[in-house]
């Protein structure tokens, strides 16, 4: 991941690298046909002043053609060619050759082919001006270009850090308000005042936002717990009614097991309207009382309780419990917590099956027998149950995971050797 | 023996009275905060049942006032709210007992029958039955004047069933007496055949009487 500013820069970069890259040759040809202009020019003024000067002084047709040689023996740079009859146009161009003066170097040069009237003459006139190379202009072109191109990458960068600290700072103090927010503090935020337009529209929305989600899951809260607080009192009038329903004296025994199938199924909507108030108020964190408790203690007690239950299936029970295991949390969940992974054992273990059961400081692992392994995308989540047969509440697991987050611990499923395994580290 | 049920839903209080008046317990309902305010300070009660929740006041408060004006009623909290905090808070104050809504009536005549007999002080915690007497407070059973050893949970059975007698007790309730919150997570309720039939066991070998019947096949009954 790169921050925004980042991307700019490197956008930036790419931008500047392609326009440097394109003025190197523009400014190349721009130079040259200055140089080029300002030479063929020069050649100009040259030859009118060589014409000028020849005809100034006035001497025999002998003597001129003598000077002549001897004007083409010392300026080799500007030849006087005799012509029959004048050019009709005076020839530009540029040549390349051996420069007689500076050894073996090739060099460029600029010619002007112009034809001149001395004494009534024609002769031909040929100026050449040396230019510099094509590819010593484009090398001193390139390194100035570069040189501009790192100056202004390096200034990007460092006006993008200045501007980042600065610029940014209210989107930055307004993401940090957003990651500490918590929702089940029912706090909303307050934003601190900006002046750039698009902040404080961002500011306005995420307020809006966090009020929205406020009251959403104000309501939505107390929803559960008052839909679960309400579901009681029926409940518990159905339930005393089927209890002098019982007590009826012509009842038959046909009844009696309406009754009672009845009464098991009041149980089972009491066990999850219980859950789920609970479940609720574990996500609003209404449990305060973490203290220092014994885990061996509590499972103990948890197993005494369940003891017929593991003979009543024929299960054996291997147990390797530490003593005096101390952990930080709230007594009640973490009894919750132990029930319910005992009894899930008790209930998919097939009779005479394995259960074991680990305490160590640092973790409590429940291995028992079983024949595939479940779906852990489904383990932990609510009403969704192994099996169709059974009256579990399919809160038992969720409620585990919500206890062992709630507590900072974790849960872990594995399905190894034809046994189900799940931890919970402290 | 007057009880006082303070509970703001009519059905539930009438079930209540219903199920109790059979057990020549004298009912009185107060369905308000105000209302059981003024019972409460006109008259004494032996137990007192009381729902937390009133739609005009909090009925942990009746208990302080109960309690700051030396009251001996015995006071069972009947409350929807199950929550540990309600419970912990109701028993420091002083109340006697806790049941969570939803419950069986036989449950809570349990509690009233042990709570009363607990509170007397006149030699009456021991209930009698012919040859059978049983200790409430010392917790121990003897037939014909000898001694049996009963299991903890064996003792609270006999004890729902005496508090209970010539009621018909389901499979499924002694189940949810026996196990409590755990009762409809095991899909088998035989358990609760195997604690009743050691029960019955030890009493017809201590030389009791068969007080302890079958009734429609699952469901037992206490005679007495």
């Amino acid at each position: 991941m790169k921050n925004l500013l980042q991307k700019s820069l490197r956008q930036l970069t790419r931008f500047a690298s392609v326009l440097f890259a394109l003025s190197i040759p523009s400014y190349f040809l721009v130079v040259d046909w200055i140089w080029l202009k300002e030479l063929d020019e020069n050649n100009q003024l040259i030859a009118q002043r060589i014409e000028y000067e020849f005809n100034k002084h006035p001497m025999t047709d002998e003597k001129l053609t003598e000077n002549i040689r001897f004007w083409n023996q010392i300026q080799p740079v500007s030849k006087i060619i005799p012509l029959s009859r004048p050019m009709i146009k005076d020839s530009l161009y540029s040549v390349r050759r051996l420069n007689p003066y500076t050894g073996d170097e090739r060099d460029r040069f600029r010619v002007l082919k112009t034809s001149i009237n001395i004494n009534n003459r024609y002769y031909a006139l040929v100026v050449e001006t040396n230019v510099e190379e094509t590819e010593e202009t484009v090398g001193y072109i390139t390194a100035v270009t570069l040189l501009f191109f790192f100056l202004l990458v390096a200034g990007f960068w460092i006006l993008n850090r200045r501007l980042s600290v600065k610029l940014w700072q209210p989107f930055r103090n307004t993401l940090q308000q957003v990651k500490d927010f918590q929702l089940n503090k029912q706090t909303p935020i307050t934003f601190d005042e900006t002046d750039t337009t698009e902040f404080a529209e961002l500011n306005t929305a995420l307020d809006r936002l966090v009020r929205h989600s406020i009251a959403a899951y104000k309501s939505q809260k107390e929803f559960t717990e008052n839909a679960s607080h309400e579901l009681q009192t029926p409940l518990a009038i159905l339930k005393n009614k089927l209890d002098i329903l019982l007590q009826t004296d012509d009842l038959t025994e046909r009844q009696y097991r309406i009754a009672e199938e009845m009464n098991k199924a009041l149980v089972r909507s009491a066990r999850i309207n219980r859950n789920l108030l609970l479940l609720a108020k574990i996500e609003n964190k209404q449990f305060e009382g973490a203290t220092l408790l014994h885990v061996d203690t509590l499972l103990h007690q948890s197993m005494e309780t369940l003891y017929e239950h593991f003979n009543e299936k024929q299960l054996i029970v291997c147990h390797e419990i530490q003593a005096e295991v101390e952990v930080n949390g709230d007594s009640g969940l973490t009894e919750v917590m132990i029930n319910n992974l005992l009894i899930n054992a008790i209930r998919y273990t097939p009779p005479a099956g394995k259960i074991h059961i680990r305490l160590s400081t640092t973790k409590l692992v429940v291995t028992n027998s079983g024949t595939q392994t479940l779906d852990p995308d489904r383990l932990y989540k609510r009403f969704s149950k192994a099996a169709t047969t059974n009256n579990g509440s399919g809160l038992g697991l969720s409620l585990v995971q919500e206890i062992c987050k709630f507590q900072g611990w974790t849960v872990a499923y594995r399905f190894e050797n034809n046994e189900h395994l799940f931890s919970i580290t402290f | 023996m007057k009880v006082l049920i303070i509970e703001d839903e009519q059905e539930l209080a009438k079930g209540i009275v219903e199920y109790l008046s059979e057990e020549n317990y004298l009912c009185e309902v107060a369905a308000t905060f105000a209302e059981a305010m003024g019972k409460i300070e006109l008259f004494n009660y032996d137990c007192i049942l009381l729902d937390i929740t009133l739609p005009d006041g909090n009925g942990l408060q009746i208990l302080e006032t109960l309690k700051q004006e030396n009251k001996q009623d015995g006071v069972i909290i009947i409350s929807a709210k199950d929550s540990l905090d309600d419970k912990i808070r109701g028993l420091q104050i002083g109340a006697d007992d806790y049941l969570t809504k939803p419950f069986h009536l036989s449950e809570l005549t349990a509690r009233i029958y042990s709570l009363i007999r607990r509170r007397q002080f006149d030699n009456s915690n021991k209930v009698r039955q012919d040859e059978l007497e049983i200790d409430l407070l010392a917790k121990s059973v003897a037939v014909n004047g000898t001694a049996i050893a009963l299991t903890k949970k064996e003792f609270g059975l006999l004890i729902y069933f005496i508090g209970n007698k010539n009621r018909v007790l389901s499979k499924s309730n002694l189940a949810e007496h026996l196990s409590g919150d755990f009762a409809d997570m095991l899909d088998n309720h035989d358990f609760v055949y195997a604690h009743v039939k050691n029960l019955k066991k030890k009493l017809t070998d201590a030389g009791c009487g068969p007080y302890l019947k079958t009734v429609y096949g699952t469901g037992y009954k206490w005679e007495g």
